[in-house]
């Protein structure tokens, strides 16, 4: 009798676990070559783990429900014969530390290269730097290729523990390459939102590909059209690698060209399509790229990279609002208290969020567990000479909307005064962003990361509106209104950015809705 | 302690002159701290005086020696005679002048020379009797201490070296007659360096070696490849087999070995050489009078930054573990010297490179794959055979191979193992790869001169990758 380790072989499409289903034998059974012992899933399907021999089950090393590395052993068999069969090699091996520390993100793209503990790239000179500037080495984030560790990194890491690690912001400013005609996202749910994100995403996401496949003719048209082939976003494989075609090429060029001509228009000054270094002029400025501006960058570019954000959009007809509270103003004002619509927009959201726990939410990746959170913890984006900074509301389902109003006003003078606290900008467990307060009715907010939800406001605006019904009398302009009527109406635009991996697109819509009936009939909130 | 003795005193104390004192006192001096070297022998130590320099240059002389003789396939027929003592003069030439260099350099830059052999009185004094009858001692008090006092051949029983027929590696490589036969104690890089430089100077040479393969440490395709070029030399190997005892016999002696099954040989010869490692002089040096702690096996523990258990005391080269390799003790000297003035100096290396003068030469640096896999990175490995090399085949040197290891997701280069012509050049490349964090594709992506050995490397960086031009690729 000899035992016959067995490994979960290689599933295939380059996974590296997946998730035993269930046992098809139980130890002691005998089993024959290729009969099936184990479903296993994965991402994209159940497959059955055939048995390697003809034996008993000694062992079941797996249990149901487990996700398991692949080159772990499974089962144990017992076979018949002398010596104890050597398993051929199915897949690579899965080295344990890496096994344990890499964490996979769907999409491959931007997945994170683990290193193994102790070892840091980096030069002697940046070994060095860091000696002298008494920053540990293996804590600084490397910027170069495969996060190799240079002497910027480490000064900037040096410069960052001195100030403030604090603004957490996300970034609401419309996304350039916003208007970069790019393939359509395959997220039905994400309709306008996701459409306009996706090739910014993806662009950024390939071009941290090494290497691309692509014909002759097809470099030399990227060549052409001065496109990094590296950049041009694409599903296709060939061999395993990613691979372009000409039309890829074209569509991207296009968008890219596009991109920059609105960026060149917006700043009215470079023609569309040249490179601003050309154009870079003795009186041009450099401004270090630092302290909070770059934390609100690595923040952004961390949430961009991490969570897969979708926007919906949706506009939400706000005239009720508008009146009550410029109603309600003049009795806060006696009270001391500036109203302004913020308090309603966060108890809307607070409301929404009671039904809609999703988006309330954070994501533990490496617990792999969602976890919804049972404070409503609203945090405020606020524009200051510094840059984006989010401070957070506690508890904001339980505070009136006059101590919304005035706690919010007190935060936001501190954050303008960069006299708020740390503490004061941690805990949120949703975001409020209100671009449309400089003006502009859509934009893709990023989200203030691990938070999966974050709302954009947009300018309240008169604009002409079908009015449909006037039913309750609300809606109902100069005494009378006829169903389908156009009369001019007050409307603010509403972008929610949500974490895909979390909520799925018909949440989103549900939860805007939800937020859009409080808004549109702001005596709902009584209720609340 | 002689009474009335008045201890001289001095910021930094080096003991030992090898490669690890002599960069330590220099660039501590450079730094501006009093400091005195103590030296009982010859500066240089070990590595100047009786190891890599006077080895390699008879590796050198013999590769002449060998090449004129075996170059009739390149159309050139020779009958070289070798004059050893000619030879072994030609050595010492070079190995004093480098010596003679140390010893300016030293005193150029300051440094206090002692002669004598150097041992702690205390914490803070070490007491050092000069050689000869009535040549007295005297006393030195120190503010910080540095040990680089290297270390010696292994003896093993019944194999005392009298120099005669019983020879350390320094004795061989003091010889001033070319022994016709030899028997060759240990497989290890010392051994197999000697063994060839006698083979190719004509000896008979027979290697025993308890393990059972040659270069243990070694991966076996890398060492399998200097057994055989070895073998071809004349060389005979026999595994498995100790060292027993020896005895005088006609002209020579004969060496008896014994396997493990008691089985005992005997092989006629006019000398033996134990080549079978090397330990740590630290039992001269009267460590537990400065409370420094020693392992089991006589070397000092340190710490990153050269430091031993006692505060002020620093240990360096041999005297602080393995690797024992001079590159590696005048770094850690360097960075004793910086660190004691107060310089943020570390040993932070990612790798350090080995070098084997055999024929053909062993480079290594950083991990091998199964080291890699063990350490948790996914290794992907490209080759590049000697064979497949334009100037090795115009050197009539296609044996051996470039292998590059590296860590498949980031790219990032891990380790080499070189067997060829050049190998100890070649590893330096890897070596500056590893520490600035290159990847594989920097080092395919860096052009080589052609004809070059060289070359292998970035084909095997290529080979790696699965776009290499000149071999197949894996």
């Amino acid at each position: 009798m000899a035992t016959r380790e067995f490994k979960l072989p290689d599933v295939g499409e380059g996974l590296t676990e997946a998730e035993i289903v269930g046992w098809l034998v139980e130890e002691g059974d005998a089993v024959t070559e290729d009969q099936p012992v184990a479903e296993a899933e994965t991402d994209k399907a159940v497959v059955e783990v055939p048995s390697p021999v003809d034996g008993t089950v000694k062992e079941i090393r797996a249990e149901a429900g487990e996700v398991v590395p692949v080159g772990e052993v499974i089962i144990v068999f017992e076979t018949e014969g002398g010596e104890a069969a050597e398993e051929p090699e199915t897949g690579r091996p899965e080295p344990e530390a890496a096994a344990g520390a890499a964490e996979e993100v769907p999409g491959g793209g931007t997945e994170e290269v683990s290193t193994p503990e102790g070892r840091v790239f980096a030069a002697p000179s940046a070994r060095r730097l860091a000696r002298e500037l008494g920053v540990d080495i293996a804590e600084v984030e490397g910027s170069g290729p495969g996060g190799r560790v240079g002497e910027a990194d480490v000064r900037a890491h040096a410069e960052g523990a001195g100030e403030a690690e604090a603004s957490q912001a996300p970034e609401p400013e419309a996304e350039r390459g916003g208007s970069a005609a790019g393939r359509a996202s395959d997220d039905g749910a994400g309709a306008g939102g996701a459409d306009v994100s996706a090739p910014a995403a993806s662009a950024v996401e390939v071009a941290e590909r090494d290497r691309t496949l692509a014909a002759p003719a097809t470099r030399r048209l990227a060549e052409e059209r001065g496109v990094d082939l590296n950049a041009v976003p694409t599903d296709e494989e060939r061999d395993g690698r990613p691979f372009v075609a000409p039309e890829q090429v074209v569509a991207y060029a296009e968008a890219q060209e596009e991109a920059q001509a609105a960026d060149a228009a917006a700043i009215g000054a470079a023609p569309a399509g040249v490179s601003p270094e050309r154009y870079e002029a003795a009186e041009d400025e450099r401004v270090p790229y630092r302290g909070i501006r770059r934390t609100i960058g690595a923040q952004m570019a961390r949430s961009k990279y991490t969570a897969p954000h979708v926007t919906h959009h949706d506009e939400v007809d706000v005239t009720e609002l508008v009146a009550v509270r410029s109603e309600l103003k003049e009795v806060a004002a006696e009270r001391g208290v500036s109203l302004t619509y913020m308090p309603f927009v966060i108890r809307a959201v607070v409301a929404a969020l009671r039904e809609f726990p999703y988006l309330n939410s954070t994501l533990d990746e490496e617990a792999e567990e969602i976890v919804l959170r049972k404070d409503y913890n609203v945090g405020v984006a606020v524009a200051t000479d510094a840059g984006l900074m989010v401070p957070v509301i506690r508890n904001a389902d339980r505070k009136g909307m006059l101590r919304l109003s005035s706690e919010l006003s007190d935060l936001v003078e501190k954050a303008r005064e960069r006299t708020i606290s740390r503490e004061e900008m941690q805990g949120g467990t949703f975001t409020i962003t209100n671009f449309g307060a400089i003006g502009g009715e859509y934009a893709t907010p990023i989200i203030n990361y691990p938070e999966t939800a974050i709302l954009g406001l947009g300018a309240i605006k008169k604009k002409p509106r079908v009015v449909e019904s006037d039913a309750s009398g609300a809606h109902r302009e100069n005494g009378t209104a006829v169903s389908g009527e156009v009369v001019p109406r007050y409307v603010m635009t509403l972008s929610l950015s949500i974490d895909h991996r979390v909520i799925d697109g018909a949440q989103a819509a549900a939860f805007t809705n939800r937020v859009m009936e409080y808004l549109e009939d702001p005596s709902l909130l009584l209720l609340e | 302690m002689v009474v009335g003795d008045i201890a001289t005193g001095t910021e930094v104390l080096v003991v030992g002159a090898g490669p690890g004192g002599y960069v330590a006192a220099i660039r501590a001096a450079q730094l501006g701290l009093d400091t005195t070297l103590v030296e009982r022998d010859a500066y240089g130590g070990t590595c100047l005086n009786y190891g890599c320099i006077p080895s390699k240059a008879l590796v050198t002389a013999s590769d002449v020696a060998y090449a004129a003789r075996e170059a009739e396939e390149m159309g050139i027929h020779a009958d070289p005679a070798v004059d050893m003592k000619g030879m072994v003069s030609w050595k010492d030439g070079v190995v004093d002048q480098l010596t003679g260099g140390v010893e300016k350099l030293c005193k150029a830059n300051g440094v206090n020379l002692v002669e004598g052999t150097a041992e702690f009185a205390d914490e803070r004094k070490v007491r050092v009797a000069h050689d000869g009858e009535g040549q007295g001692s005297e006393s030195i008090e120190f503010e910080h201490a540095i040990i680089s006092t290297g270390s010696r051949p292994v003896q093993i029983p019944n194999f005392e070296f009298d120099g005669e027929y019983v020879l350390s590696s320094r004795h061989a490589l003091a010889l001033d007659t070319l022994p016709e036969s030899l028997v060759v104690v240990g497989a290890g890089y010392i051994g197999m360096e000697l063994g060839t430089v006698f083979a190719k100077l004509g000896t008979d040479v027979t290697v025993v070696e308890m393990l059972d393969s040659a270069l243990p440490g070694y991966e076996d395709d890398v060492a399998r490849i200097v057994r055989s070029r070895a073998e071809d030399l004349g060389i005979e190997f026999h595994f498995g087999e100790a060292a027993k005892d020896w005895e005088r016999s006609g002209d020579g002696i004969t060496v008896r070995t014994e396997d493990g099954e008691g089985t005992v040989s005997e092989f006629g010869a006019e000398k033996v050489l134990v080549a079978v490692g090397r330990s740590p002089v630290t039992d001269t040096l009267n460590l537990e009078a400065a409370g420094v702690e020693t392992d089991e096996r006589g070397f000092v523990p340190t710490d990153d930054r050269a430091r031993t258990n006692v505060e002020h005391v620093y240990a360096v080269g041999d005297v602080a573990g393995e690797p024992m390799l001079a590159h590696k003790a005048m770094k850690e000297g360097q960075v004793a010297a910086e660190v004691i003035a107060g310089e943020p100096s570390a040993l932070d290396y990612q790798s350090v490179p080995a070098a084997v003068f055999t024929d053909p030469e062993i480079g290594t640096v950083g991990m091998t794959e199964a080291e890699a896999e063990e350490a948790g990175f996914e290794p992907v490995v490209g080759q590049m055979p000697m064979r497949a090399s334009g100037r090795a085949l115009t050197m009539n040197e296609g044996d051996g191979f470039v292998r590059i290891v590296a860590d498949g997701p980031s790219g990032f280069v891990l380790g080499a193992q070189i067997v060829a012509p050049e190998a100890s050049e070649l590893v330096a490349e890897l070596t500056l790869a590893i520490e600035m964090g290159a990847t594989l594709e920097d080092v395919a992506a860096t052009i080589h001169v052609h004809p070059t050995l060289s070359e292998a490397v970035m084909e095997a960086a290529e080979n790696a990758q699965g776009h290499a031009i000149h071999t197949l690729n894996r």
